[in-house]
């Protein structure tokens, strides 16, 4: 009996928790920059799918001309910023102080990202492109195999992750944009330069967003509308874990996608995303905060 | 020093502030009273760049400020004590505190960490409460942090909106013991209170706010004038 509950753990079970896991970092990795910008400038970004999108089809380009996959991890977040900084001064502000604020930004971002699907299909083509795998083998974990690359996915994105957390929460200017996502005039009354702040935090989104893009590419390849793919899954861990809070995106990042694993073992896997966009649905109306609070609000 | 003409403001079509002129010299202390809801905290937060003026100037130093953004005018040194105190919640009170360090730009670490020193050393109790977060202390040590924060930044004129509502009398006097410290380092206040005996022994000069204009001005020293503020602000 407790042989069958071992090899029922080791040969069914922990393989599907670790598809999931990776699952699950690459949704957080999406997510991550998605929640931020919700979280300080309170703005639905709909183009963010699409901004993944572009991480990872300048980490294509570039990959062609010789560049390596590591140096790329680098260069293609540092593109991002300058994209991100202008994309927010240049269009989120403009409309930003309108009365209709949620509104205007949710479908001019919505907007943007049709614009840049169709100039992905229009400079890259429709048909996916797969990169090659920066890292070849597999390891044993516990009996399971697990691609290294994969590994180094769950790594890296843990280390994203905490690198972001120790700079929202550990230093001055974390301090900044958490003070600028709760009272925009006090903070700009103590001379912190809410503006900058905004689309800084802005082009940081957008650069986490390229560099999933990156990270992501050589598992699900690079299409015009692999936004799409993600999106959808990145906006229900936002939503569920606390619209613009960090822990909440890691804890319903991880546990939405062991939910969309494991369930995918007792019934068809064609209920797993009903079932994870119903999770959702649930939480907006029992908990719309989510399961933590906010960016900026304690 | 600051000197606002013909102001006016609106809060979509209510018209708010509706035609103020004042000017504050050098070191000086003016109460701003008057019953609520006359535009005593509007006037402060179209000086500190919160609300935009639909017409008007205010001039600070010899520049036009109005219309210019909050950030740019806190670096152009005037600090903004508001009326709810607006601790940032998740932050610690050093943090509040070092996100002063903004309003002087330039300034070295160095000159950064003896001006927190400086604070500490005048608010011990802040000192104690570093790593707590802002919003757990007290109502009275959440304005002095409020303070604190801006005088940080040493401003040169400081708008203090309400700054004894709810708080103890011995705390309010420690508050404007700070307020009279202030003005004997030079720095011009203008200061919204609902205490006006309180307030009146720190100021200068007072004015009195109705539906968006000034009434009254008068010396703050001068019986005659007290005596009219009390009749004009008891009806």
């Amino acid at each position: 009996m407790m042989t069958a509950a071992i090899e029922y753990f080791q040969f069914v079970l922990a393989p599907q928790i670790l598809i999931g896991l990776v699952l699950g970092v690459a949704v957080i990795l999406v997510a991550l920059g998605l929640t931020i910008i919700f979280g300080l400038l309170d703005v639905i970004n709909m183009s963010h799918g699409e901004f993944y999108a572009l991480g990872a089809f300048i980490a294509l380009a570039l990959a062609s001309v010789g560049l390596p996959f590591w140096l790329l991890l680098l260069l293609v977040p540092l593109i991002m910023l300058p994209v991100g900084y202008i994309v927010e001064r240049g269009l989120i502000q403009r409309v930003f102080h309108s009365g209709e604020r949620h509104v205007t930004t949710l479908l001019l971002t919505f907007g943007l990202g049709l614009v840049m699907e169709d100039a992905f299909r229009l400079v890259f083509g429709p048909n996916p492109q797969k990169p090659p795998v920066p890292i070849a083998g597999a390891i044993d974990v516990f009996g399971v195999f697990l691609p290294l690359y994969r590994l180094f996915l769950i790594l890296g994105g843990a280390a994203v992750v905490a690198l972001v957390a120790l700079v929202v929460y550990r230093t001055r200017l974390g301090a900044m944009v958490r003070a600028a996502a709760f009272d925009r005039h006090m903070a700009a009354s103590l001379g912190v330069p809410v503006q900058h702040v905004y689309a800084g935090a802005f082009a940081f989104g957008v650069a986490l967003a390229g560099l999933a893009g990156v990270m992501l590419a050589p598992i699900y390849s690079v299409f015009p509308t692999m936004g799409r793919d993600f999106i959808l899954m990145a906006f229900t861990v936002v939503i569920v874990g606390g619209m613009g809070s960090i822990a909440g995106v890691v804890v319903a990042g991880l546990l939405l996608t062991q939910v969309q694993a494991i369930s995918s073992l007792y019934i068809s896997p064609v209920w797993s995303d009903p079932i994870v966009f119903g999770i959702m649905v649930i939480m907006l109306m029992v908990r719309p905060q989510g399961l933590f609070g906010r960016l900026g609000h304690g | 020093m600051l000197d606002i003409r013909n102001l006016h403001t609106y809060y979509g079509t209510s018209h708010i502030i509706q035609g103020i002129d004042l000017k504050i010299e050098n070191g000086e202390v003016v109460g701003v009273f008057g019953r609520n809801g006359v535009g005593k905290s509007t006037l402060m937060k179209a000086i500190a760049g919160w609300i935009k003026p639909a017409r008007g100037e205010i001039v600070f130093n010899g520049e036009r400020i109005d219309g210019q953004s909050a950030d740019r005018v806190a670096r152009r040194g005037i600090g903004f004590v508001p009326e709810d105190r607006r601790i940032f919640p998740g932050l610690s009170v050093e943090e509040n505190l070092t996100l002063g360090f903004l309003q002087v730009p330039g300034r070295s670490s160095a000159d950064n960490r003896k001006a927190l020193d400086r604070i500490y050393a005048r608010f011990p109790r802040l000192m104690e409460r570093r790593e707590q977060n802002g919003t757990t202390l007290s109502g009275g040590e959440q304005q002095m942090l409020a303070m604190a924060r801006v005088m940080i930044g040493k401003p040169t004129l400081l708008l203090i909106d309400e700054p004894s509502e709810g708080l103890a009398p011995m705390i309010v006097a420690d508050l404007f013991t700070i307020i009279r410290e202030m003005k004997e380092a030079g720095c011009a206040i203008l200061l919204v209170e609902q205490n006006v005996h309180q307030a009146l022994t720190a100021c200068d000069r007072f004015v009195v706010i109705e539906r968006g204009r000034i009434v009254l001005s008068g010396d703050a020293r001068s019986k005659t004038d007290c005596d009219r503020l009390m009749e004009t602000i008891a009806f």
